[in-house]
């Protein structure tokens, strides 16, 4: 399959690459040995990046169904095309860039996901958080927990969430999230910035409300 | 780091101040920030430091706290490898897990 944004090539190392995804223990023997064709390695490999892939999916997706299908698709394309795996990149990078490619094209492929996706990375104003020009704000008061953050982040609009796990938790600079989702850089900042506005909107009515339901507070 | 004209006559407004925001968390918010204008409003805005504050810690506490914890059904290993299995370009055959 080669359609764009799904060939295996690398790209090109950036600074902190490596240090953003470390080499894990024994994964350049087993890339080498899946290189030959061993299954062993194939086992060692998706244990070793299940759950990165899968919670990605998760994440990108917000449906169980659909990223274990995706898990399954991801792993599936880098085992036929690990022979392309050079080393310039950081495996799991190059893995993840592969899986958000994959993603994407099968929400492009479901033709109205695709306009759905690219209205909600450019929602109306009235989508947008507001902002508080004038008035008093209040801070958020505690510590986020782990599981407050999730619900948050699964409760934004698709196209916020895509951004904000890009880039926030997988670590993707504007300008590979640019191309990925095809649009400018400024919108992924832009977008970026309005999904941390969002995500304060819901954290602070959470602290202020624990038993809120976040994906009403959403709409 | 200039993000704006800083020939500005007059302090900036919470609105003005805010648009920039964009651009100023992808150059990196707790470096230095070269605009005068901006540097000055932040200092004397304590809804716009409130804001940088908890939009930093947001951004912070994903890295940190949004680990993959999410496990796969062991369906998924079981379909690979069925899909392996069946793929002509795959030379081996796959064991078990």
């Amino acid at each position: 399959m080669e359609v764009q944004g799904l060939q295996m090539t690398e790209p090109k190392t950036a600074p902190g690459l490596f240090k953003r995804n470390p080499p894990i223990a024994g994964e350049a023997e087993a890339i080498e040995r899946a290189k030959a064709g061993d299954a062993e390695a194939f086992s060692k490999l998706y244990a070793l990046h299940k759950r990165r892939v899968y919670t990605l999916c998760l994440r990108m997706l917000g449906n169980v169904s659909e990223a274990e299908d995706m898990t399954q698709e991801a792993f599936l394309h880098l085992f036929r095309k690990i022979g392309s795996f050079r080393g310039e990149s950081a495996f799991s990078t190059w893995l993840h860039r592969l899986t958000v490619n994959l993603v994407l094209m099968h929400l492009r492929k479901k033709g109205l996901q695709l306009v759905s996706l690219e209205e909600t990375i450019n929602p109306s104003e009235e989508d947008s958080p507001k902002r508080d020009f004038g008035s008093r704000d209040t801070q958020l008061a505690g510590s986020v927990d782990r599981v407050a953050l999730e619900r948050a982040v699964a409760s934004l609009p698709p196209g916020y969430r895509m951004v904000f796990v890009l880039h926030d938790v997988e670590g993707f600079e504007h300008n590979e999230i640019a191309v990925m989702l095809e649009c400018s850089t400024g919108n992924s900042k832009s977008q970026l910035h309005k999904a941390r506005l969002k995500l304060r909107e819901l954290l602070r009515q959470a602290e202020a409300t624990p038993q809120a339901d976040l994906k009403e507070a959403a709409l | 780091m200039t993000l704006r004209n800083s020939n500005h006559p007059k302090p900036l407004s919470c609105a003005e101040f805010q648009e920039q925001l964009p651009d100023l968390f992808a150059a990196g918010v707790n470096g230095y920030i070269e605009d005068p204008d901006l540097r000055e409003h932040l200092k004397t805005c304590e809804n716009c430091s409130a804001l940088i504050r908890d939009l930093q810690y947001i951004a912070d506490q994903a890295k940190q706290l949004l680990q993959p914890t999410h496990e796969p059904s062991d369906n998924v290993w079981k379909k690979i490898q069925e899909g392996l299995a069946s793929d002509s370009s795959y030379a081996a055959k796959p064991n078990d897990k």
